[in-house]
């Protein structure tokens, strides 16, 4: 008898330990409303931006001593700022990032992601926000100087769901590589240092930060695929698509694209269209 | 007045009336079972008849009239299969007819519930967003083949694993039985490690780990069959992790075993090795069947986790196909067809499981026959 009902003080207490230890954090929309007479832009949670990111792809989204850190992540919360929104990023992998900003997991995704005639089947993008090419990273020592150079039987590494892959499977299958796709894009490349890769196909930016401080990998040539990132929204939510488009206007407008720009990627000439018109 | 034993149902019964609710019992019975099977068979007989492809004739099936008219009856069989059933069991005369009414009353709520709830679904909900995002089959068109690939690489993964496992399990078992601390130690440690960590965990450092780290690069070429990196890392994996799933099992079996057994076999001449290959192992083995062939089927399905490593196209297996399927198309019907490649695998195994322990069992003092 007496040890029933110890066990029941003892599980209410845990309860109220529990109870008391969830407490939800303070209100987010306390601090980030009314800052802006800007209009409120309809969003999941009122105040708050919640953007899905992958953040292992810099210099676009990292994640440096606990903070996200990149092109990516300065020109969403600038963005963000201009609407009075607070940005909240979601880590998430980027293969499903599509399917899940349109169920509306969160708002918005700053993930480095080119607009596709097939994404835009699912989501809608922004205006294009950054001019991309491709690039064919391999060993410093492999001797490779061309796409040509990969033929039958060379293994080559890409990210699932990218461009990236897209190419390979249209222009090296062909030539007889073996396409290895990996959930995320640092896992194509430590495969590649480990020499189970022959070639890697990613994002020129991405693939020269990534190799910046691996002497081993060496970028063999740059894949102009004309293309262009935006950040991917839901098509259930047209009017935050409209209202990031105007800030991304205006932010580029009045410079403050400039100085991100050449904060990731100093000494590269901001392109012409993204040149500060004020 | 006879005095003979009441041989049959129909010797204890001696009123027409009793007769009567007898007869009620069974109808009760067909009553809720053909309200269940009206339920799933029909709706799912009109789905098949339009057609799988494209989606849209799927919805058309299920928002269609024979669909609400099957729904409707089958609501309809259920409610009064569950009012009669359990509104009179408890008057039958028989034990037999009293478990028949009450069967008919489970069926019947069974068949009530899947009828409302698939009513609800065509009424208040979205069957065209469903069907197009879990059930367009079309979407689908030139996977099939590849599917049924990548359940072979599935079934290749899960039986070098469950084979090597074995073997080092039983290894490992023996040693863990040894008297002296200084063998059953290392065995104890390595069967702790590999239970004590997620298989995720022990797949990505073997093979990002290793690699980088020790510049080892696993990589089998028999000619004819090559397996990659990300392969071969697997299968070593999934060979160590389920040795020492293995081997706990061998030793409860080898222990389960009395001491008798043991001790009569030592009187009888034979040394420790000896008793154990002639006495113990043969009756161990039947007692560690069971969950050995449990342990295969959960292995078929780890091996899902390969998709967080680098495979090449022709080595997916089930999940990773999925997956490269839905991030390319967006779709989840890849997702549906993974699944049903995963039970179509998997639900024979969970069969010839309950056989072979039905048989092993037959000979054996259990609890419930």
């Amino acid at each position: 008898m007496r040890r029933r009902s110890s066990l029941l003080v003892l599980g209410a207490l845990l309860v109220l330990l529990a109870t008391a230890c969830a407490e939800e954090p303070a209100d987010p929309e306390a601090g980030g409303g009314g800052e802006t007479a800007a209009p409120t832009v309809p969003t999941i949670q009122e105040g708050v931006l919640q953007v899905g990111s992958c953040l292992d792809y810099p210099p676009f989204e990292s994640v440096e001593g606990g903070d996200e850190v990149g092109f990516d992540v300065d020109l969403a919360e600038e963005i963000a700022g201009r609407l009075g929104l607070e940005v909240e990023w979601v880590r998430a992998d980027f293969d499903t990032i599509f399917t899940a900003v349109a169920g509306q997991q969160f708002d918005m995704v700053a993930a480095a992601s080119t607009i596709t005639d097939e994404r835009l089947q699912t989501v809608d993008f922004s205006d294009p926000y950054y001019n991309s090419r491709q690039a064919l990273v391999v060993a410093t020592d492999s001797g490779i100087t061309s796409t040509d150079d990969i033929g039958e039987g060379d293994r080559v590494g890409v990210q699932r769901g990218t461009t990236g892959r897209g190419y390979a499977e249209e222009v090296l299958e062909p030539q007889g590589a073996e396409i290895v796709s990996f959930q995320a894009a640092p896992d194509a490349f430590r495969d590649l240092e480990a020499g189970n890769l022959v070639a890697v196909v990613n994002d020129e930016p991405s693939s020269a930060e990534i190799i910046e401080d691996l002497p081993t990998l060496t970028i063999a040539q740059p894949i102009d695929t004309d293309e262009r990132y935006g950040f991917a929204l839901s098509k259930d939510n047209p009017e935050l698509t409209e209202a990031v488009n105007g800030a991304l206007a205006e932010v580029v407008a009045d410079g403050a694209y400039a100085e991100i720009f050449e904060r990731y990627f100093p000494g590269v000439e901001v392109p012409p269209e993204f040149q500060p018109t004020a | 007045m006879s005095t003979k034993q009441p041989t049959s149902q129909s010797d204890i019964l001696e009123t027409p009336a009793e007769r009567r609710q007898v007869a009620l019992a069974r109808l009760i019975q067909v009553l809720g079972a053909s309200g269940l099977a009206l339920v799933i068979l029909g709706t799912i007989s009109v789905v098949l008849l339009r057609g799988l492809v494209p989606h849209q004739r799927i919805v058309e099936a299920l928002e269609s009239a024979e669909t609400l008219w099957i729904l409707l009856t089958s609501l309809a069989l259920g409610i009064v299969a569950v009012a009669t059933g359990f509104g009179r069991f408890k008057r039958m005369p028989t034990k037999t007819s009293r478990e028949r009414a009450i069967a008919g009353g489970v069926l019947g709520i069974q068949a009530l519930i899947l009828a409302a709830a698939l009513l609800a679904f065509r009424e208040a909900g979205d069957p065209e967003r469903f069907v197009f995002h879990f059930f367009n089959f079309g979407v689908l068109e030139g996977y099939l083949g590849l599917f049924a690939w990548a359940a072979v690489n599935t079934l290749i993964l899960a039986f070098v694993g469950q084979v090597g496992g074995m073997i080092i399990g039983m290894m490992l078992a023996f040693l863990t039985l040894s008297k002296r601390k200084a063998v059953r130690a290392p065995a104890r440690v390595y069967i702790n490690f590999f239970r004590g960590t997620p298989l995720i965990w022990q797949l990505i450092t073997f093979y990002f780990g290793f690699a980088l780290g020790l510049g080892i690069r696993p990589e089998i070429d028999l000619g004819p069959v090559a397996f990659g990196p990300a392969y071969t890392a697997a299968m070593i994996v999934f060979v160590l992790n389920t040795g020492a799933y293995s081997s706990e099992v061998f030793r409860a079996g080898i222990q389960s075993i009395e001491r008798g057994q043991m001790e009569a076999a030592r009187s009888l001449g034979m040394s420790y090795l000896q008793a154990m290959r002639y006495a113990i192992i043969p009756q161990a083995v039947r007692r560690v069947i069971p969950p050995l062939l449990n342990e295969f089927v959960i292995l078929i399905k780890d091996t899902s986790l390969v998709v967080v490593l680098g495979l090449a196209s022709s080595e997916y297996e089930l999940f990773t196909l999925a997956r490269e399927g839905y991030s390319d198309s967006f779709n989840a019907t890849f997702f549906t067809a993974a699944a049903a490649g995963y039970l179509v695998v998997t639900l024979p195994l969970i069969r010839a499981v309950n056989v072979v322990e039905k048989r092993l069992r037959s000979g054996l003092v259990t609890v419930a026959a």
